[in-house]
């Protein structure tokens, strides 16, 4: 197999993303080890690289004696239909083991878009697509986590074990778990019953749902004893004594992020009302700065990299980030190492900091005021004003940058064209700020790029519809003839690709045939623009008899079951229509960092606090909102 | 500034890297290794590294040549030793040698490099005719096409290019070797000689299917 599989090799665009042999790879004994997991990335190997988690659950599992963990990301086309014409197994990279000889396959989730390729990977390791059809247990334990599975119910037939929330605090209950169960012989049913007793740890075949003639949800239970009705999401409550890989591996080929990354801290609490990551990484968690420096010695020097970025939801947040970057550049600036910052605030304090890392001044600054008008960035609690974005984008013109980025959402709840309007003035007025501040004003350029709104389970516009694909693409058509202009430049997403991620966001367990037969129509890589047709999904939604807008387009009532209402993100429902109330009254809530807690009800559930390393740590009161 | 000569091999999964994914390996393992690389001047510093050919993906290197520039001198010895403690697999240093400031770069003096190209049994058209090479060698011309950069197809002349060619084995296939003019003013792919050389008896391949491993420059 070796052998064919070099030929194929031959034949692929980019053979390295398949051939592993990279610095720091794990390769273990296979037959000593008790616990074989393989990693799948449901993109292609120049994504999956540049992700965190990855890294983190790779070092993680192979740092234990009895496991192994290899990785294997999903087959780009010309590699699938190489695969497909040889009838060569999809196989991990490490050891290049068919999939079907793992004892566990975890997917991580990271967008709806990618779940084809979850489809398209089992079926090209040839297991069975569906759970049903795997219980024999002759087959892996197909397991999923990541943000997608905070509302994992439109994968819930293909998926046997969802991990809900932080993975290094599930794996190893899991893994041992699995090994438990090994040794005492247990069948199929007794270790997912056993899986069901974490923590964090949702296995949807042991729960029951009712539907309602209006096609909503009645009732979603849990059948078995021990089986929680509600799951609850696995939170690291000590960030300092996490495990963090400093051996990363170094990726043979050019990836998206090809640069260590330093994860300063874990969580958000600015509490934008449509970000579902603020809500899922709560609470926030700061790393302490010894902890970070020696991390970053470690890893630096293990792997080479000659770039460092500080990455987390955002990162100027950090309590002590000023003194954290200066340090790092006064050790490993001499050995031509540069930090960088995925993550801006849209503030004056924020170009500071870029100005101390970013030695390049031609690259652009992206900042994301998300509303054109501060009564919509009130309604999203986005907790900018325009003076702020003002300040910031003069501090940026003054140090040197021409290109700036400003980051808006089109769709929002309760925008008219008014709020759109205000898109066009702010990119102008920042505009002419670059007129007055940049000598060269034939590089000085504005680009306004423009996402459209998807309601997001466990946010406070849950309940909220999407606006229509014709209504979005009217709004984009707007704002393209108020944007045309010499210095400003506008980019905007494929509407019709947002629709799919809203139906596949708030989906139900109905979706799963759709899902299996947009694949069978060829959907693959749905998240790239090359590859992504709206037809086969339109197609494949017909003839399993759902109606896609009613997911995308319903406005759900705050006494409707939510497909995701089981799934516990800690942050009470009370929380989110109260929060959802206040956004429609243009209320803002401030940020918990602050020091008052508005009472999402996290804390006291999950036995966490929100934890700064500048020692301001805020004290939790319990949850009284009724 | 201190130039070295670096002779390396790259085979296995490292033939798989492209020529500017090597570039960036090597840093990060010159970094690694605790070597005192020299870097340009400029916005982007990059490491002074200069290559004699790039290799194209998926050809094994057996004696590739690169050099380098340090801010301090390092023997010899422990120059290799580091590195090839800190280089991913497939690539290592077989040789290191100084070379003399006013040496002309390692592009500017190739002239040829050599080539083992072997073709599994299952892949061979069928055997080979007697005295193929010969008569196929006594060509005056030897005609191929090749796409340019513009996408427009050129018919060159390869017969002044290629130095050598034989048959090494016919067991479990076919091996044959090759010397190839390559460098600046005359290029030909091992691919490319194989390819008219199976047309020329009568038979069609598949470029995919060579095995190509390129034995050494000069
Ligand atoms: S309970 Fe209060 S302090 Fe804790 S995360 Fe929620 S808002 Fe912040």
């Amino acid at each position: 197999m070796e052998k064919q599989l070099e030929k194929i090799l031959r034949r692929v665009q980019k053979p390295g993303r398949y051939s592993g042999g990279e610095w720091n790879m794990v390769r273990k004994d296979w037959h000593s080890m008790c616990v074989k997991m393989a990693f799948a990335f449901p993109d292609v190997y120049e994504v999956g690289m540049s992700h965190l988690g990855l890294q983190i659950l790779y070092g993680m599992v192979n740092d234990r004696e009895d496991a192994l963990l290899e990785r294997v990301f999903a087959p780009w086309p010309d590699m699938e239909e190489q695969l497909r014409k040889t009838g060569l197994p999809l196989t991990s990279l490490e050891s290049r083991r068919p999939l079907r000889d793992f004892d566990i396959i975890g997917f991580t989730l990271q967008y709806e878009l990618s779940f084809t390729n979850i489809l398209n990977m089992l079926d090209l390791a040839g297991i069975p697509l569906r759970s049903a059809d795997r219980k024999g247990g002759n087959y892996p334990l197909v397991v999923a986590g990541g943000p997608c599975s905070f509302n994992p119910e439109p994968m819930a037939d293909f998926i046997d074990v969802f991990v809900i929330g932080e993975g290094e605090d599930a794996l190893n209950d899991l893994l041992d778990a699995y090994l438990a169960s090994r040794r005492s012989s247990e069948g199929w049913e007794d270790l997912l019953l056993r899986l069901a007793g974490f923590d964090g740890i949702y296995v949807p075949v042991l729960y029951r749902v009712e539907y309602n003639d209006d096609r909503t949800i009645k009732a979603l239970t849990s059948g078995s004893e021990g089986v929680p009705a509600l799951v609850h999401k696995r939170v690291v409550t000590d960030m300092d004594a996490a495990f963090f890989p400093t051996r990363m591996v170094v990726p043979a080929i050019e990836t998206v992020h090809d640069r260590a990354m330093l994860e300063v801290q874990r969580g958000c609490t600015r509490g934008c009302r449509f970000c579902q990551a603020g809500v899922i990484y709560r609470p926030v968690r700061e790393k302490e700065p010894e902890t970070l420096l020696r991390h970053a010695g470690e890893l630096l020097g293990s792997t080479g990299w000659g770039e460092i970025s500080l990455t987390s939801l955002s990162t100027s947040d950090y309590s002590r980030v000023s003194s954290l970057i200066s340090e790092l550049i006064k050790r490993h600036g001499p050995a031509g190492v540069n930090v960088s910052l995925p993550s801006l605030r849209v503030d004056a304090f924020s170009v500071d900091l870029a100005k101390e890392v970013q030695k390049v001044r031609r690259s652009s600054l992206t900042f994301a005021p998300e509303a054109g008008t501060q009564r919509l960035r009130d309604v999203i609690n986005k907790g900018v004003t325009e003076d702020n974005l003002m300040d910031a984008v003069g501090a940026a013109f003054s140090a040197g940058w021409q290109s700036i980025k400003l980051y808006f959402m089109i769709g929002l709840p309760t925008e008219t064209d008014d709020d759109i309007r205000g898109i066009a003035n702010l990119a102008r007025r920042v505009l002419d700020k670059g007129r007055m501040l940049v000598r060269v004003k034939g590089r000085l350029k504005v680009t306004v790029s423009v996402s459209s709104f998807v309601p997001k389970s466990h946010t406070a516009f849950q309940w909220e519809p999407q606006n229509s694909m014709a209504e979005l693409k009217r709004k984009q058509l707007l704002l393209r003839d108020l944007l045309r202009s010499r210095g400003l430049v506008f980019k905007w997403h494929d509407t019709r690709s947002s629709f799919l991620e809203a139906v596949l966001s708030r989906g139900d367990r109905r979706l799963a045939g759709a899902i299996e037969a947009a694949w069978r129509n060829g959907a693959r890589f749905d998240g790239w623009s090359e590859f992504f047709d709206l037809g086969k999904w339109l197609k494949a939604f017909e003839s399993t008899g759902i109606d896609p807008e009613g997911y995308a387009y319903r406005r759900y009532q705050y006494d409707d079951v939510l497909p995701w209402d089981h799934i516990g993100a800690g942050v009470s429902k009370k929380y989110l229509v109260r929060e959802h109330r206040r956004s429609l009254e243009g209320a803002i809530t401030p940020d918990c960092r602050g020091g008052q807690c508005p009472g999402c009800g996290l804390c006291a559930t999950l036995e966490v606090k929100p934890y700064l390393a500048g020692g301001e740590t805020v004290v939790p009161i319990p949850d009284t909102i009724q | 500034m201190f130039r070295y000569r670096i002779q390396y091999s790259k085979r296995g999964s490292a033939c798989y890297i492209s020529h500017l994914d090597l570039i960036r390996a090597l840093e990060r393992a010159f970094r690694r290794a605790g070597l005192p690389i020299a870097f340009s001047e400029g916005f982007n510093p990059h490491p002074r590294f200069s290559f004699a050919a790039p290799l194209p993906v998926g050809v094994e290197g057996l004696a590739e040549v690169l050099e380098v520039e340090m801010k301090e001198p390092v023997d010899h010895q422990v120059l290799a030793e580091r590195l090839n403690g800190a280089l991913p697999p497939g690539l290592v240093v077989l040789e290191v040698a100084d070379v003399p400031d006013n040496a002309p770069s390692p592009m500017a003096v190739l002239t040829g490099a050599g080539y083992i190209v072997h073709l599994d049994e299952d892949d061979l058209p069928g055997p080979l005719p007697a005295e193929a090479v010969r008569h196929f060698l006594s060509q005056e011309k030897i005609q191929v096409t090749r796409k340019g950069k513009d996408d427009k197809e050129k018919v060159r002349d390869i017969r002044p290019g290629i130095l050598k060619l034989n048959v090494l084995s016919q067991v479990n296939g076919l091996t044959i070797q090759l010397d190839l003019k390559t460098g600046s003013t005359m290029n030909v792919r091992p691919e490319e000689a194989v390819d008219a050389f199976f047309r020329y008896t009568g038979m069609s391949i598949d470029k995919a299917d060579l095995q190509i491993i390129r034995s050494g420059l000069f």
